[in-house]
């Protein structure tokens, strides 16, 4: 079922649950596991679904994004007509606020556009945390003081919040990339962040997943995976593009039928 | 802020019956309904029959993942002939398709294994590589032992490399044996038994 | 003297086989990289263009054959390296589309040293 480094990862989580629970063994911790003994059966799901992430994470996708991208959208838009942004997964909301923070900050055009932004996990713990947008120090440890100034209010010792201006610019959804019927409803978007989730999945799972991903694109539309991800080992649904500063991924301009 | 407030949402489609749509002309609406009909395994049969005459490589990818998310021997059994195709992007497109549903693939392997036409066989072993099986590299070494085609035997050798060990050392040496000219085989079972015996529990920390 | 060594790309699922033709080349003072399918290929392809390509026809995601149209089609300097395919598949139907797909050699498999590193001397327009 595993890869060698997901068979790593499965290791280490399972260790450190068994660590966490003071488990004797891991017969003695899968008992506790069966008996669903403190919710154990709820702590082990969300330890599988790691969420560590940080603001500006992988940023020159970022600059690709200011660069390139929004501008060869904007050029095939009407005018009037908003960008869309997709941030899945989004986890604790860094990724979906670093792209509104790195928008106002670096793309000279974005008083002429409307842009929408959302921001989508599978887990609603997860979600919950990136509504109230409070983070420590470790998640914004690229980001420079004057930014945090500028886009954080002092939550408490150690903990800032994002403006609510900015909070309100991202809209937070639960959705399972690989269900067709939570994904369709969110409509087409310009340029997609699905950065760290699909080196996850099965074979089966990332075909549905990639198909799902190039539905909710425009024609054109762009995706970004994350860096050590490519869409070689999962798809041939979509074209791969060279920019100068990151390799993306778009779904093919066609003719349209009908 | 020209960034757009969260209160924004946007109306659910609804979805048209799949199977009648899979023959639409439009090969967006085959696509669509391509999709959907791989949510229920009742659509394994028109999606087997319209796989026949797609022309359309979007759509013919949705067919196949719809196939691999039914994942049965049946919906293997639909996806096998096409590793016989004759257009190269075709038999891939079948092959990704199998390699997404490993434990359906397993019902047909030693049929797959034993066809008549060696370029069957060579995408048969590969396909043993997503199989997680601990009987695998056995069934790798037994079809080792009697394959005839020096370029199948390689494709063995390249998947029983990554998924066997040390057992499989007597197998690599007669299959050396038995093709004394070939100079990748004898490469690719060099290397492969390296690999092998360095991945063996004894040469481990 | 202080050329830069001729690139080749070799495009092959089979790890072996990218490893039988590495040393083979290497041998032979050539650099090589290596790419599992004809998408892998054509990301590496942008990032770094090679002197030549060695592609195998059978490969997951995308074949060796729509890798080739795929690359010709565009318009790219990278689009007119020389291609040669390397194949299992001795078909005349794999032969003729490995041709029109853009092909500039097609060899079946197996192949020895010597054959390699004529074709790749040839194509990299060295004295063989
Ligand atoms: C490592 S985080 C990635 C966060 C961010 N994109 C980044 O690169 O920093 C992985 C996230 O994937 C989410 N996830 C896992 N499976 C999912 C699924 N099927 N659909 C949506 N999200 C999923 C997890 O809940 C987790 O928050």
């Amino acid at each position: 079922m595993f890869t060698e480094a997901r068979r790593y990862f499965v290791e280490r989580r399972v260790t450190d649950r068994i660590a966490e629970t003071g488990a004797t063994s891991f017969m003695n911790y899968f008992a506790r596991l069966r008996s669903d003994l403190d919710g154990e059966v709820e702590k082990f799901i969300n330890a599988f679904t790691v969420n560590e992430t940080y603001f500006y994470r992988e940023d020159y996708q970022l600059t690709c994004l200011t660069s390139d991208l929004l501008n060869e959208r904007t050029r095939m838009k009407r005018p009037g007509e908003a960008l869309r942004i997709w941030s899945i997964p989004c986890s604790t909301g860094e990724e979906p606020y670093s792209i509104a923070i790195w928008l106002l900050e670096n793309w000279p055009q974005v008083d002429a556009h409307d842009v929408e932004i959302i921001g989508s996990d599978i887990d609603t713990n997860v979600l919950k945390e990136a509504r109230t947008g409070i983070f420590g120090k470790r998640a914004l440890m690229r980001l420079t003081p004057k930014l945090i100034d500028k886009y954080f209010v002092g939550a408490e010792p150690g903990r800032w919040q994002i403006l609510d201006d900015l909070r309100q610019s991202v809209r937070f959804t639960a959705v399972n990339i690989v269900e067709r019927s939570e994904t369709r409803p969110l409509g087409a978007f310009d340029v997609i962040f699905c950065r760290n989730m699909l080196i996850y999945f099965d074979d089966s799972s990332r075909r549905v997943a990639a198909e799902n991903l190039y539905e909710n694109l425009s024609p054109g539309g762009y995706l970004c995976l994350g860096h050590t991800e490519s869409m070689s080992r999962i798809s041939p649904l979509f074209e791969v593009c060279r920019f100068p500063d990151a390799i993306v991924y778009r779904r093919p301009l066609e003719i349209s039928h009908g | 802020m020209p960034l757009i407030k969260n209160t924004f949402h946007r109306p659910a489609s609804s979805s048209p019956d799949p199977a009648a749509a899979l023959t639409s002309v439009s090969p967006d609406e085959r696509w669509a309904a391509a999709r959907a009909a791989g949510d229920d395994p009742v659509n394994l049969a028109a999606l087997a029959q319209v796989l026949a005459r797609e022309s359309d490589t979007r759509v013919r990818e949705a067919i196949f993942t719809a196939l691999a998310r039914i994942a049965t021997p049946e919906s293997a059994l639909a996806v096998l002939p096409y590793l016989r195709s004759d257009d190269a992007n075709i038999r891939t497109g079948a092959l990704d398709a199998l390699r997404a549903m490993p434990e359906a693939v397993k019902a047909h392997l030693s049929q797959a294994l034993a066809d008549a036409d060696a370029d069957v066989r060579l995408l048969a072993c590969d396909l043993i590589r997503n199989i997680r099986d601990e009987d695998a590299p056995r069934w790798l070494c037994e079809f080792l032992e009697i394959e005839h085609v020096a370029n199948v035997c390689a494709a063995a050798v390249d998947v029983l490399a990554e998924i066997g060990d040390v057992q499989a050392l007597p197998t690599l040496w007669r299959c050396a044996a038995r093709f004394p000219n070939d100079p990748f085989l004898a490469f690719a079972i060099k290397v492969a038994a390296d690999r092998l015996r360095a991945n063996a529990p004894g040469s481990r920390v | 003297m202080a050329e830069r060594k001729l690139r080749i790309l070799i495009v092959d699922d089979a790890s072996l086989v990218r490893h039988y033709y590495r040393q083979i080349l290497e041998a032979k003072c050539f650099e090589v990289e290596e790419a599992m399918n004809g998408l892998e290929a054509l990301e590496k392809l942008l990032v770094n263009a090679p002197d030549m390509l060695i592609v195998d026809v059978n490969m997951p995601q995308m074949d060796g054959i729509t890798f080739l149209r795929t690359l010709r089609r565009q318009a790219l300097p990278q689009s007119s390296i020389p291609a040669l395919v390397i194949s299992t598949e001795a078909g005349a139907q794999d032969i003729a589309a490995a041709r029109a797909g853009g092909a500039n050699f097609y060899l079946v498999k197996p192949l020895g040293w010597d054959v390699l590193t004529q074709y790749a001397a040839m194509f990299c327009g060295l004295p063989a």
